[in-house]
């Protein structure tokens, strides 16, 4: 086993004692991936199915995970494709559209109360939700949560040399947006 | 990234009072009744299998040997040759079906007369013990 896993006591845990390991794993990493879910599918109802899902999926499949990987990428995995289905349940229904987060945000009640920015944030979300889903992804798992391209390349199965290019026209489009709008 | 520097990386959405606390109760508790398939139990139930076919391999090549010898010390064996272990396995075992193996080694008891151990306890320090066949052998 790799000596700079940092989930090592986790796995350990999980292979001595499943049920003690799966709550250090909820209590570890249910904020980490609450917040990454929640920054792509905004709305917090929707963001606390998506996590509930997430662990729920991980549970069962806990016997296809590898020990030699990390159970941060793993999870962050499985919590990005919940997002990414719930936003497309979402989209069938067209009654919600997020394309204007500033009008939901600040003219709804349930907008206003689960939004707590400035007009710069509002700017700054309106801008990250104009970019492709897996580029605003992209931006936010670099931006927000501050994890490298080779984290992110086993999150979201893609190359680094990729990722690094994605990251660097979503911050070009962002700055954009920001200035023309 | 001059505008974006502009802006403070703060996070602008909120979640309801206690709401971290709330949701991993959630979980857990929807988690508890269900089958997780688990990482050890897996593997253990898979080597389960393959330990009973060998234990039940080794039963029956220490009982052939054990007949064989018995039947023909101080006989005149040409019709026996003596053969090695290594052909045994080689030549012999290979023609014999696995699963019918198993069954005739269930007839005969993986206890071999020994009280007080089913097959289970048997498995289980073969495994502990990592006992290959060759040490059985090597006993006789």
């Amino acid at each position: 086993m790799d000596s700079k896993n940092p989930d090592i006591d986790i796995i350990d845990l999980l292979k001595k004692d499943i049920n003690k390991g799966f709550r250090l794993v909820v209590k570890r990493y249910s904020s980490k991936l609450y917040w990454h879910i929640r920054r792509i599918v905004i709305i917090h109802e929707d963001a606390d199915d998506a996590l509930q899902n997430t662990f729920i999926n991980a549970w069962r499949n806990i016997s296809n995970f590898r020990s030699e990987s990390s159970v941060y990428t793993w999870l962050y995995a499985i919590a990005t494709n919940e997002a990414l289905a719930l936003i497309k349940k979402r989209t069938k229904n067209a009654a919600l559209s997020l394309n204007d987060l500033g009008s939901y945000f600040t003219n709804s009640n349930e907008g206003n109360s689960w939004f707590d920015g400035d007009e710069a944030q509002i700017k700054l979300q309106n801008a990250i939700l104009q970019l492709p889903e897996k580029q605003r992804i992209v931006f936010n798992l670099k931006y927000f949560d501050e994890m490298s391209y080779e984290e992110m390349s086993r999150v979201l199965n893609t190359s680094a040399g990729a990722l690094k290019a994605s990251y660097h026209y979503a911050v070009k489009k962002i700055e954009s947006f920001i200035r023309n709008g | 990234m001059k505008e974006l520097k502009n802006i403070p990386k703060q996070n602008p959405f909120k979640v309801p009072e206690n709401y971290f606390e709330e949701v991993n109760r959630k979980i857990l508790s929807s988690t508890a009744g269900m089958d997780s398939g688990g990482i050890k139990k897996g593997i253990v139930r898979q080597l389960r299998l393959y330990l009973a076919v060998a234990a039940s391999i080794a039963v029956l090549v220490v009982l052939s040997f054990t007949a064989i010898h018995f039947f023909t010390s101080g006989k005149n064996t040409s019709a026996l040759p003596g053969i090695t272990l290594n052909e045994f396995t080689d030549n012999y075992l290979t023609d014999i079906d696995i699963l019918t193996l198993e069954e005739n080694a269930s007839t005969y008891g993986l206890s071999g007369g020994v009280t007080g151990y089913n097959d289970n306890d048997i498995i289980d320090y073969l495994v502990f013990e990592n006992i290959d066949i060759y040490d059985i052998y090597e006993q006789l």
